[in-house]
C-alpha cells in the first residue's frame, strides 16, 4: 500500500486535507453508462445523423425540393442516377432533396408535440402525484378518458374540418398552420403517458427518505419538488420523451399519408401520400421517404431504450 | 362475490367512459364549424332531401346541449343515420364494413400471439445465446418499423416482383383464385394479415421474452425441476403460464393500435374495411358516418379492454380475493 | 447402498456403522463467466449415511448451495459440474442422463429450499402444484393424488388439510407455505433431503416448529437430510455429523459433538467463537465484542494460492501459503485439512490447484 506522501510529511494536526470533489452525479454516472450501451449508442448516433441532414442537409443538396426540372430533362419516375441519386418522383422532384428537406420538418414536428405532450403532461401528472387524494383520483380518470379516445381517427376529422373552416378567414395565411394544428393536436392527445410516468415517479420519490428528511429540515414543498424530486425523474422523463418524439414523428406521417397533412410542408408522410400510387412504376420514391421515417423512429427508440437502461441499470448475471 | 362486484364496477365505469368519449366527440366535430354550412359550401351537389334527414336527425336548429341529447338518443336506439354518400342506414354500413375489418385484425393478432410466444420461449430459454441476441435484434427493428412502410415493402416484393399475391383489395372481380370465393378471399387476406402481425409480434416478443426471463429466474421454477418435471413441463406448465398473464392487458392495447391505425392499413392495401370507410367519409364530410364509426370505434376499444381487465381478474388467483 | 467397509470412513465395529447412501468425492463446480472462471466448489467430498442428518456449513459464498444443487445436476448456467463422482444408490449421478435423472429428482432426492414464499407456483393451487408432482412420478389419477396430498398435509401439521389443496400459496402463512415445501419434498418418500437454509427466512418463533417438525418426520420415514445453513445452532440441534466448507473447500468434517467440543480447523474455531453465547453477558460497563473472523470472503475467480484460508487465518504459517492442504483423519470419523493439524499439502504456488 503506498503511503500518502502528505500524511507522512504533516505532523498530526496540521494534516492536509485531500481536496473535497463532488462524486459524479446522477447525469455524469448516466452518460458513462449509456456509453457502453450499444443499443443506445446506435440510437444516438441515428439521431445525430437526422438532426445532421435536416441541419447542413439543404445547404450540400443539388436540386431545389421544389424544383420539377427534372420533369423535362429526366422525366418523372425516373431511376436512380448519378444525376438523382434517388431518382425523380411522380411529379419530377428529386426524391433526395425532397428527402433532406424533409428531416427538419420531421424533427420539428416530434419535438413540436413532445414540447406540448410535456407541459401537459408534467403539470398533470404533478399535480396529480403531489397532491395525491380526490384530485389524483379525478385527474387519472381523466387521464384514462383519453387513452380511451381514438386518437388518430378524431385527429384525421378534426385536421379535415379546420381545414375547411380556415378557409376565407385570416388564419389562412399563416404558414405551415395544417401543420402546426397536427403538431398540436398530436400533443393535445398524447400527453396521457407522460401524466401517468410523471405521476408515479412522483409517488415514488415523495415516500424516499430524503424527501422526508428535506421536510424534516424545514424545506419548502416548492424547493422540495424543484430541487429534490424534479431533478430525479427527470430521467425516466426524458426516456418517454424520447419515445414520444419517434410515435409523433410516425403519427404525423401516417396523417399525411392519408392526405390530411400540409400540402405545402414537406414531410415525408406526404412524399408518400403523394408517391404511393405510383409505386409500381416509381417504388424508390416511397421506398426512400418510408425508410426515412424507419430509421427516424429507429433512432429515437433505441435512444430511449439506451437511456432507460443507463439510468436504472438492471444487474446482468 | 369479489370478482362479480368488480366486473359491475367495470362495467358502469366503461359506459361512463362510452358516455364521456361521445360526449367529447360530439362536441369537436360539432363545435368546428356549423355541419349545414360546411356541407352546403363543400357540397354544391348535396339534395335538400339529405339535408332535411340530418337537420331531423341532429336537430340543427336547437342549441348544442339539446343537439347532444338527440343525437345521444338516437345512437341509444341504434339510429345511426343514413349516410350522405351511400344513402343507406350507417348501422348497416358498420356491420359490413366492420367485419372486413375484423377479418384482417383478428387473424392477425391470433398469428402474432402464437408466433410471439414460440419465439420468446426459444429466446428466453436460451438467454445470452446467439439465438436469444438475435430474436431481441429482430424484435426491436420490427417494432420501429412503422407499419405502413412494412406494407410497402411487403406489397413490392409479394405482389409486384414475385407476383403470389394480389396487391389490394379484399376480393376479385374476375377470375377468382381457383374459381372459390372463400379461396379467393383467404388470397387477398394474406398480405393485410402479414403486415399487421410484424408490429404485433414484434412487441408481443419482446414483451413475453422478458417476462420469461423474470419468471425464469424464480425459486419455484428451480423447484419444479427439483422435483423431477421434465423441463418442457417446467417451461410451458409453470413458466410461461406466469409469464402470459401480463400480456393480457397488452392485447387490448394493441387491439386498439390496429384498429386506431386501421386508416392507414387499409389505404395500403385499399381494403374495404371501417379504416377506409371513415376516410372516405372525412374527405366526403359524411358526418353521419363520421359520428357513428368514431363512436363504433370507441365502444369497440372500451369493450376490449373491459374484457381483457376481466379475463385478467379471472385468470390471475393472486387477484382473487379483493 | 453403498455399504462401506470397515477400514474407511466409519471405524465402529460394534455397533454397525449405518450403510453410506451418499458419497460426494472430487466434486468441482465452476461458473464460467465473462469476468472469470469462479470456482465455486472446488474439490470436495463428503457423505452422507443412512438416517442421518449431515450439516453442511459455512459462509455465504462458500459453494454449500451449489453443491447440494450439484446433486440434483442443477447448476444453473454459467456454471458446470467440472469434475468429481456423486455415488447415490449404487450410481453415478454425473453419468446419468437427462431422463433418468428426472427419475432421481423428487422422488429419490428431494430438496427444501430457502424461500418458501418464492418456491412455490403462486397461479396453481397447493393440490395442483403437489398433485402433478405425483402423478408424474407414480402415475396415478387425480382424485388418488389429491387424496395423498391430503393424507401428506397431515404428516407435516397443516390443520384441515383437505380444504388446502384448493387454496394458492398466497394464502397461507410462512411457516404453512415451508411446510407445504417439506412434504412436497415427501411426496415419493425419498431416501434423501436436501434443505438449503429451511429456516432463515422465517420467524424465530416459527424457525423453531419447522426444526422441530423436520426432525420428527426423518426420524420417523428414516429419511437422511444434506442440511446446508450459515447457523451452527441449527446444525448443533438437528445434524449427526457436521461438514465445514469454505471458499469451495472442506475444512472440517466430523460428528457435531466431536466438532463443537473440538475443533480443529481455525476456520471452525473461529466459526463457533464468533456465535453470541448464551453465558455471556452483552450489556453492562465493559461491553465485550463480537469476534469476528478478520478479512473478507475471498474472489474465487482468483482464490488465494495455498491453503484457501491463510490470509484471514490467526495461525498461518509461510507453508500455508504454499502448500494447499488436504482432508486427512486426525481421529475416527474426524478429519480436517489444515497444515497446522498435520494434513499432507499439494504445492500450488504458480500453478492454479
Amino acid at each position: 500500500m503506498a503511503l500518502d506522501a502528505s500524511a507522512m510529511t504533516a505532523s498530526p494536526g496540521t494534516a492536509a486535507k485531500p481536496p473535497r470533489t463532488r462524486p459524479p452525479g446522477v447525469w455524469v454516472q448516466g452518460w458513462r453508462r449509456f456509453r457502453h450501451n450499444t443499443t443506445g449508442m446506435l440510437g444516438l448516433s441515428l439521431v445525430c445523423l437526422v438532426v445532421a441532414v435536416a441541419v447542413i442537409g439543404p445547404f450540400v443538396v443539388h436540386y431545389d425540393p421544389n424544383d420539377q426540372s427534372a420533369m423535362i430533362k429526366f422525366g418523372a419516375k425516373s431511376a436512380p442516377s448519378l444525376q438523382h441519386l434517388l431518382g425523380t418522383d411522380r411529379m419530377g422532384y428529386d426524391v433526395l432533396s425532397r428527402i433532406v428537406y424533409g428531416a427538419p420538418t420531421a424533427l420539428a414536428v416530434g419535438l413540436g408535440t413532445m414540447l406540448v405532450a410535456s407541459v401537459i403532461g408534467i403539470t398533470v401528472g404533478g399535480i396529480s402525484g403531489y397532491a395525491g387524494g380526490m384530485v389524483d383520483e379525478l385527474l387519472m380518470r381523466f387521464t384514462e378518458f383519453f387513452l380511451v379516445i381514438p386518437v388518430f381517427i378524431i385527429i384525421l376529422a378534426v385536421v379535415r374540418l379546420f381545414g375547411i373552416v380556415v378557409v376565407g378567414t385570416p388564419l389562412e395565411s399563416i404558414p405551415y398552420l395544417n401543420l402546426m394544428t397536427i403538431v398540436f393536436l398530436l400533443g393535445l392527445f398524447g400527453w396521457p403517458p407522460i401524466a401517468r410516468l410523471v405521476r408515479a415517479e412522483l409517488l415514488r420519490l415523495k415516500q424516499m427518505e430524503f424527501v422526508e428528511a428535506a421536510r424534516c429540515i424545514g424545506t419548502l414543498r416548492r424547493d422540495i419538488l424543484l430541487r429534490h424530486i424534479l431533478p430525479n425523474a427527470l430521467p425516466s422523463i426524458v426516456v418517454v420523451v424520447a419515445l414520444g418524439i419517434g410515435g409523433a414523428i410516425l403519427a404525423e406521417a401516417m396523417v399525411s399519408f392519408l392526405g390530411f397533412g400540409d400540402p405545402k410542408a414537406i414531410s415525408w408522410g406526404q412524399l408518400l401520400y403523394f408517391n404511393y400510387e405510383a409505386l409500381k412504376v416509381a417504388p424508390w420514391a416511397s421506398v426512400a421517404p418510408g425508410a426515412a421515417i424507419f430509421i427516424t423512429a429507429l433512432g429515437f427508440n433505441l435512444l430511449a431504450d439506451g437511456l432507460a437502461d443507463a439510468f436504472n441499470p438492471r444487474l446482468k448475471q | 362475490m369479489g370478482i362479480f362486484r368488480y366486473i359491475i364496477r367495470r362495467l358502469i365505469f366503461s359506459v361512463g367512459l362510452v358516455f364521456g368519449v361521445s360526449l367529447i366527440i360530439f362536441f369537436i366535430i360539432n363545435a368546428i364549424g356549423n355541419p349545414i354550412e360546411i356541407l352546403l359550401a363543400e357540397r354544391p351537389g348535396i339534395t335538400p332531401e339529405a339535408i332535411e334527414a340530418m337537420s331531423r336527425y341532429y336537430g340543427l336548429d336547437q342549441p348544442a346541449p339539446t343537439r347532444y341529447a338527440i343525437w345521444l338518443w338516437n345512437i341509444l336506439h341504434l339510429d345511426f343515420g343514413t349516410s350522405i354518400i351511400y344513402n343507406q342506414p350507417v348501422g348497416g354500413m358498420l356491420v359490413a364494413w366492420g367485419w372486413e375489418t375484423l377479418k384482417i385484425q383478428v387473424p392477425a393478432i391470433l398469428l402474432a400471439l402464437a408466433i410471439a410466444t414460440f419465439v420468446a420461449v426459444t429466446a428466453a430459454t436460451r438467454q445470452y445465446s446467439r439465438v436469444d441476441f438475435s430474436v431481441m435484434t429482430g424484435a426491436l427493428l420490427g417494432h420501429s418499423l412503422p407499419g405502413f412502410f412494412v406494407g410497402i415493402i411487403l406489397i413490392l416484393i409479394f405482389a409486384y416482383w414475385l407476383g403470389w399475391f394480389p396487391s389490394y383489395g379484399a376480393y376479385s372481380t374476375r377470375n377468382m383464385l381457383w374459381n372459390s370465393a372463400l379461396a379467393d378471399s383467404i388470397w387477398h387476406m394474406v398480405l393485410p394479415i402479414a403486415m399487421l402481425a410484424f408490429f404485433n409480434t414484434a412487441t408481443l416478443t419482446l414483451l413475453m421474452r422478458s417476462n420469461m426471463v423474470d419468471v425464469l429466474r424464480n425459486d419455484y421454477i428451480m423447484a419444479a425441476r427439483a422435483s423431477g418435471l421434465p423441463e418442457r413441463k417446467v417451461v410451458y406448465g409453470h413458466a410461461l403460464r406466469n409469464a402470459f398473464i401480463p400480456v393480457l392487458t397488452y392485447l387490448a392495447i394493441l387491439f386498439g393500435l390496429m384498429l386506431g391505425t386501421a386508416p392507414v392499413t387499409e389505404t395500403v392495401f385499399t381494403w374495404p374495411g371501417l379504416g377506409y370507410l371513415y376516410i372516405t367519409a372525412i374527405q366526403q364530410l359524411d358526418y353521419p358516418i363520421i359520428m357513428a364509426e368514431s363512436m363504433a370505434i370507441t365502444i369497440m376499444l372500451v369493450g376490449a379492454t373491459l374484457l381483457t381487465d376481466i379475463a385478467y381478474v379471472l385468470i390471475d388467483p393472486r387477484i382473487r380475493l379483493e | 447402498m453403498l455399504s462401506t467397509p470397515a477400514s474407511s470412513n466409519s471405524p465402529l465395529i460394534g455397533a454397525a456403522a449405518p450403510a453410506l447412501l451418499l458419497r460426494v468425492s472430487g466434486l468441482a463446480v465452476h461458473f464460467f463467466t465473462g469476468d472469470g472462471v469462479v470456482r465455486a466448489v472446488d474439490g470436495v467430498d463428503y457423505q452422507v449415511r443412512q438416517k442421518e442428518t449431515l450439516g453442511l456449513v459455512g459462509e455465504s459464498g462458500s459453494g454449500k448451495t451449489v453443491s447440494s444443487l450439484a446433486l440434483l445436476r442443477l447448476v444453473p448456467r454459467p456454471a458446470r459440474v467440472v469434475s468429481g463422482r456423486i455415488a447415490f444408490e449404487g450410481e453415478d449421478l454425473l453419468a446419468k442422463s437427462e431422463r433418468q435423472m428426472q427419475a432421481v429428482r423428487g422422488k429419490r432426492i428431494a430438496m427444501i429450499f430457502q424461500n418458501p414464499a418464492y418456491s412455490l407456483n403462486p397461479i396453481y393451487s397447493i393440490g395442483d402444484q403437489l398433485g402433478q408432482i405425483l402423478r408424474w412420478h407414480d402415475k396415478i389419477g387425480r382424485k388418488e393424488s389429491l387424496a395423498r396430498v391430503a393424507e401428506l398435509l397431515r404428516l407435516v401439521g397443516i390443520t384441515d388439510p383437505v380444504s388446502r389443496l384448493t387454496q394458492f400459496p398466497h394464502e397461507l402463512s410462512g411457516g404453512m407455505k415451508q411446510r407445504v415445501c417439506i412434504a412436497r419434498a415427501l411426496l415419493c418418500n425419498p431416501a434423501l433431503v436436501l434443505a438449503d437454509e429451511p429456516t432463515t427466512n422465517l420467524d424465530v418463533t416459527i424457525q423453531a416448529q419447522i426444526l422441530d417438525l423436520l426432525d420428527e418426520l426423518k426420524g420417523r420415514l428414516g429419511t437422511s437430510m444434506l442440511l446446508v445453513t450459515h447457523d451452527m445452532g441449527v446444525v448443533a440441534r438437528m445434524a449427526n455429523r457436521v461438514t465445514v466448507m469454505y471458499a469451495g473447500r472442506i475444512c472440517e468434517t466430523g460428528e457435531v459433538r466431536t466438532i463443537f467440543r473440538d475443533p480443529q480447523h481455525p476456520y471452525t474455531r473461529a466459526l463457533l467463537e464468533s456465535m453470541p453465547r448464551i453465558d455471556q453477558s452483552y450489556s453492562g460497563p465493559v461491553k465485550p465484542r463480537l469476534a469476528a473472523i478478520a478479512g473478507r470472503p475471498p474472489n474465487l475467480i482468483a482464490p488465494p494460492s495455498g491453503c484457501r484460508f491463510h490470509t484471514r487465518c490467526p495461525e498461518a504459517v509461510p507453508d500455508c501459503q504454499r502448500l494447499l492442504p488436504e482432508m486427512a483423519e486426525i481421529s475416527p470419523g474426524h478429519a480436517v485439512s489444515c497444515l497446522r493439524r498435520g494434513s499432507p499439502g499439494r504445492e500450488t504456488v504458480g500453478a492454479v490447484a
